[in-house]
């Protein structure tokens, strides 16, 4: 049978090399073969899908020895939290080449670029050894800075260095934590499925480890106050660079939240789990109001992905809290259904930012006003999108945040405050909608085109499944379910 | 198929066909709603009996979707389809000019699907679903000529009132969930009464929001910045109608001091939009108005613990309501505005749209037998035997009151005086829906009987002779008052600050929007003060760092250099970047890292 977890990670990989090792490929060739293996990565990834997940543990898990003296090896498998951000990446790569298709700015190394990130991705997702966590978490800085730094706006190098410092000394901490689960282990090795099914520290050391992590994974995901990365890094990054920014990479810090913190440390976890829930709610309503004061697109849609990780927090946290499992089902449920969620949304939303950036090379909502009727198609995909980050039912944050505010009202009924959030982004995105798509049109927009095809192409995957997760979102949750049913800590 | 699904379907399937095939949008849709009028019908007939209808359908885990059939909810399925039905006709005359059709006529099919899945609803997310996706088809419906400022401004701030009362709703639902360990919401009534009362003032909260309850009522008279059928919609049997029916459906649970909030609520709001209604100087904006003070009146007879007179009146004024708008629709046409000073003599000119207007209005007034007198006297008659029927019977006697002087009001405005009248087009579409609907509004009092008998055979009926002198008082008192007194007099002292819709100190936008927003620049502030912090932490460690060096080039040994360069490397990022500084700290955390590692691999074979 085909090792289909390993090839749905190592593709990405192989098809930036053979990008680099093609000689003097035209732009068409490089972005031809970049798709392609996109697209084959997603159906692999597909393919893993189907296989689906069983109960507890890791399933389609495939290992190779690779430093056995000190019990690091090549480890990858799925579960039910991991996989949906699987089948996020391959999805969200693909239209994010889809969407580079028109780039004749050195397009090799920025599709290397990317295909090497979407692999970092999937490895960082998949990966079931300390070490080799650790090693995609990290390589996957590179990629990202380097597309900031190369293709991003006018202040990019320095939002570039920012975000890679910011975030490169935030994981520090993760190793020195990663270490400590290593040598805390009675036999030590990176396994991390051991980690997770005995817990190898205790009391003040899983404390510390806990703390250790938390900081990297609160820089990662952003929560505030360490979020100050964020915005100056979308504001200056490409396009294609925001969506897999805000759509896979800070999914990284809630997936170790989950995987690390909350699997790992679960004691140390119900202990701080009150801290962690306050900054999750000051994240979700800080984040909600900064966005309401931005009148810059990106900003704005930026500071949503802080109120949206928030809440992501908040239903960890009240899984760590709580001791009813099917309270801990829900909880983690709402918080895995809103990373694969908020991935698709956002990574739409990032699209048509950049695309009203392409067109009017402004992303101020002031200059805009009555866009629906000059680019209606493009309108109406900013108004689902935008309804659907405002947690509409029928689209795909409803049954994430239903469940985690859910949660939350049966373990820390006060924490529910953090459901204001909802109705500040609806201001947020309302306003937003007033000022640059409602209204008179202004004559200087009028000759603006609407989307064409390429771009079509990019943005319709993420809003049919945007539509699909919210109208049927058991597609998704009856694989995520599966394993938070079966979570034992 | 299931008979619940009758009367979704249809307008969900018209509203996708519409928007796939962009021809024949009318069409579609009217035959969307016609169907789902049938399958009502089919469906109330099946369930007349007593018997339920229930259908599960995936959710989200152990919480299925779930809709019921039942004679309340089959019964309330009917009214929105039939009301959905002649507004979709009336709206072919109306919009017959109009541009942007296919959205038009697939956002109000949409919208009564999403309704008819409200009211049958028999788990409270789909229950939520619903009631959020109404919110949104209202908004792209009152913003449909987007184009215009104020239609613009209206539709967001409907959705916005609207969405920040549902938190209310959100609330109370996880809250009964957890109480009864279902979503279902039978499970949750069946605990009677159990319910705390912080249950029942949120579900308070979020009707005062759907139905327009004072304090936040002044989305409803903005949102007549729609085209007129959408008001005649959203007022009578929809939108407005969610708060109501959602206090009717959640009756049982509701504890006392819950109810006595919501019958305060309701008493305060008929009065007051009441007294609004009288001052008002455009005939679409006075309707509006008069919606907020008739769901004032359900809203007393609920908090006086007999929701069969609350569900009664919303009957009643879901046919009333919806014919005078739909009339208003029609003078509209004919004036090119609905400002009174443009409706002059309007009732002359279009004589079949006016004798239906008349006498809804009556209907509305409670003249009998007009179906509004007899609903009108079942919540007078509730309010008389209420626990607090000292101030709950004066405030809705006022509001009958107030209900006769502002349509006779309208009445006399409509009638005297003369204007240029154009010629209307789509006339006789018009002409169908109105009536359509006056005829229900004229004659439903004869339905009231099996309605009664069908839903609860066991209520207590509070009628008494007293109520019906008072109520039929009130009524004739109200209309002649209205007739031969003009308002200014009629409301004194009052009349300007009605004129302006009795805002309270600048109203929510004041005491809610401006702080909002003042927190939000606050957090905006906040947040360049974080980054200037950072910016200057990581000066602070440049100076750590060369101060580091200084001491390092004198001979420190290597682990310390890996810390120097981690701390240079922050401190480098208050420069500008250098070519060849990231490569350099990455080589030496990838030095660092096999240093590790390697000490690691030592550490371990020599265990």
């Amino acid at each position: 049978m085909l090792p289909l977890v390993s090839l749905t990670l190592f593709l990405p990989l192989v098809g930036a090399v053979l990008i680099l090792c093609l000689p003097k490929p035209t732009a068409r060739t490089v972005h031809g073969i970049a798709i392609a293996t996109a697209a084959l990565t997603l159906v692999s990834a597909l393919a893993v899908w189907l296989q689906g997940v069983s109960g507890a543990g890791f399933s389609q898990v495939e290992e190779l020895q690779w430093m056995p003296a000190i019990g690091a090896a090549y480890r990858v498998g799925v579960d039910g939290i991991s996989l949906p951000l699987v089948l996020l990446s391959a999805v969200l790569f693909l239209v994010a080449l889809i969407y580079a298709s028109s780039l004749r700015d050195r397009p090799r190394a920025y599709v290397a670029l990317i295909l090497l990130l979407e692999t970092t991705a999937i490895g960082t997702f998949t990966a079931l050894d300390g070490i080799l966590f650790y090693v995609f978490f990290e390589v996957s800085l590179v990629s990202m800075y380097f597309m900031i730094a190369g293709w991003g706006h006018e202040d990019r190098q320095r939002a570039a260095l920012m975000f890679f410092i910011y975030t490169l000394l935030g994981s520090l901490p993760l190793l020195l934590a990663i270490l400590g689960l290593y040598l805390g282990s009675p036999d030590p090795t990176f396994d991390m499925r051991a980690w997770i099914a005995n817990p190898p520290l205790q009391g003040a050391a899983a404390m510390w480890a806990l703390i250790a992590m938390l900081i990297t994974f609160a820089v990662k995901i952003p929560a505030i106050p360490v979020h100050t990365w964020l915005p100056a890094a979308h504001v200056q990054a490409p396009t294609v660079g925001s969506v897999i920014l805000a759509g896979i990479m800070l999914k990284f810090g809630t997936y170790g939240l989950v995987r690390f913190a909350l699997q790992m440390t679960p004691d140390a976890f119900r202990e701080a789990g009150v801290v962690v829930l306050i900054f999750g709610v000051v994240s979700a309503i800080y984040g909600a109001f900064a966005a309401l004061a931005q009148t810059d697109l990106k900003r704005l849609v930026a500071y949503t992905s802080v109120n949206h990780m928030g809440y992501v927090i908040v239903g960890v946290a009240v899984a760590a809290l709580t001791l009813d499992p099917t309270i801990r089902a829900t909880a983690l449920d709402g918080a895995v259904l809103q990373m694969f969620s908020h991935g698709l949304v956002t990574g739409a939303l990032f699209l048509l930012v950049g695309m009203i950036q392409e067109r009017a090379h402004t992303r101020e909502m002031g200059e805009f006003g009555g866009l629906l009727k000059t680019v209606p198609l493009l309108g109406w995909s900013f108004v689902l999108a935008a309804f659907a980050s405002l947690g509409l039912p029928g689209l795909a944050h409803f049954p994430a945040e239903f469940q985690i505010f859910l949660a939350t009202l049966g373990t820390a009924p006060v924490a529910v405050v953090v459901i204001l959030g909802i109705a500040i982004i609806a201001g947020t995105f309302l306003k937003a909608l007033r000022e640059t798509f409602l209204g008179e049109t202004q004559e200087r927009w009028s000759k603006m085109p609407d989307l064409s095809a390429r771009e079509l192409c990019a943005l319709a995957p993420l809003l049919v499944l945007t539509v699909a997760t919210g109208v049927a979102p058991s597609w998704v949750l009856d694989i995520i379910h599966r394993t938070t049913s079966a979570l034992v800590l | 198929m299931n008979a619940v699904l009758l009367p979704i379907l249809p307008p969900l399937i018209a509203a996708l066909a519409v928007l796939m095939l962009r021809r024949w949008p009318p069409a579609l849709a009217l035959a969307g709603a016609t169907l789902s009028l049938t399958g009502s019908l089919w469906l109330l007939a099946r369930v007349a009996g007593g018997q339920t209808e229930t259908l599960l359908m995936p959710g989200l885990p152990d919480m299925p979707l779930r809709l019921v059939g039942v004679p309340l909810t089959a019964l309330l399925a009917v009214a929105v389809a039939t009301v959905g039905t002649f507004v979709l006709i009336h709206a072919v005359g109306y919009m017959k000019r109009e541009s942007g059709q296919a959205r038009f006529y697939a956002v109000m099919s949409l919208f009564l699907a999403a309704m008819q899945s409200l009211v049958l609803a028999g788990d409270w997310i789909l229950l939520l679903a619903a009631w959020e996706l109404i919110g949104l088809c209202s908004y792209l419906l009152i913003g449909f000529w987007f184009q215009r400022p104020e239609a613009a401004n209206a539709a967001t701030r409907a959705f916005l009132y609207t969405r920040s009362a549902d938190l209310g709703l959100y609330v109370a639902i996880f809250m009964l969930i957890g109480s009864a360990g279902t979503s279902e919401i039978a499970a949750s009534l069946e605990g009677g009464g159990s319910a705390s009362i912080a249950v029942g003032l949120l579900l308070l909260l979020a009707a005062m929001g759907k139905s327009a309850q004072v304090p936040l009522q002044d989305w409803l008279m903005r949102a007549m910045a729609g085209p007129t059928p959408v008001s005649a919609l959203l007022h009578s049997a929809t939108l407005v109608a969610a708060g109501a029916i959602l206090l009717i459906r959640s009756a049982p649970l509701l504890a006392s001091e819950a109810l006595f909030a919501i019958g305060l609520v309701g008493g305060i709001t008929t009065v007051a939009a009441g007294v609004v209604a009288l001052a008002e100087r455009d005939l679409k904006r006075l309707l509006a108005a008069s919606t907020a003070s008739q769901y004032g009146l359900m809203l007393i007879a609920l908090g006086a613990g007999v929701p069969l007179a609350a569900l009664l009146h919303l009957l009643a004024h879901a046919a009333i309501k919806s014919s005078l708008f739909l009339a208003a629709g029609d003078f509209q046409h004919a004036r090119g505005d609905t400002a009174f000073d443009r409706l002059k003599g309007v009732g002359r000119a279009r004589p079949w749209a006016f004798a239906g207007f008349a006498l809804a209005a009556l209907a509305l007034a409670g003249i009998p037998p007009l179906s509004g007198f007899f609903s009108k006297d079942a919540v007078i008659a509730a309010a008389l035997s209420a626990q607090g029927a000292v101030w709950l019977a004066p405030l809705a006697l006022a509001g009958t009151l107030l209900t006769g002087a502002y349509m006779a009001r309208a009445l006399r405005l409509l009638w005297q005086g003369s204007g240029d009248t154009r010629p209307v087009a789509g006339s006789v579409w018009m002409r169908v829906g109105i009536w359509g609907l006056v005829v229900p509004a004229a004659g439903l009092g004869l339905a009231f009987a099996p309605i009664k008998a069908a839903l609860d055979p066991s209520a207590p009926e509070a009628v008494g002779t007293g109520a019906i002198m008072l109520g039929l008082f009130a009524a004739i008192g109200g209309l002649a008052l209205g007739w031969l007194v003009p308002a200014q007099r009629l409301l004194g002292p009052v009349y300007r600050w009605a004129e302006s819709g009795l805002v309270v100190a600048g109203g929510l936008t004041a005491w809610i929007g401006r702080p909002a927003m003042a927190v939000a620049r606050g957090g905006e502030r906040l947040e360049q003060r974080l980054y200037l912090a950072v910016l200057g932490f990581g000066r602070a460690n440049l100076a750590v760092a060369h101060w580091v060096r200084v001491w390092g080039e004198r001979g420190i040994d290597g682990l310390i250099f890996a810390l120097v360069a981690a701390v240079r490397a922050l401190g480098a990022r208050a420069r500008t970047l250098q070519s060849g500084l990231i490569h350099h700290s990455l080589a030496i955390s990838a030095v660092a890292t096999a240093v590790i590692l390697v000490i690691l691999f030592l550490a371990s074979i020599s265990f």
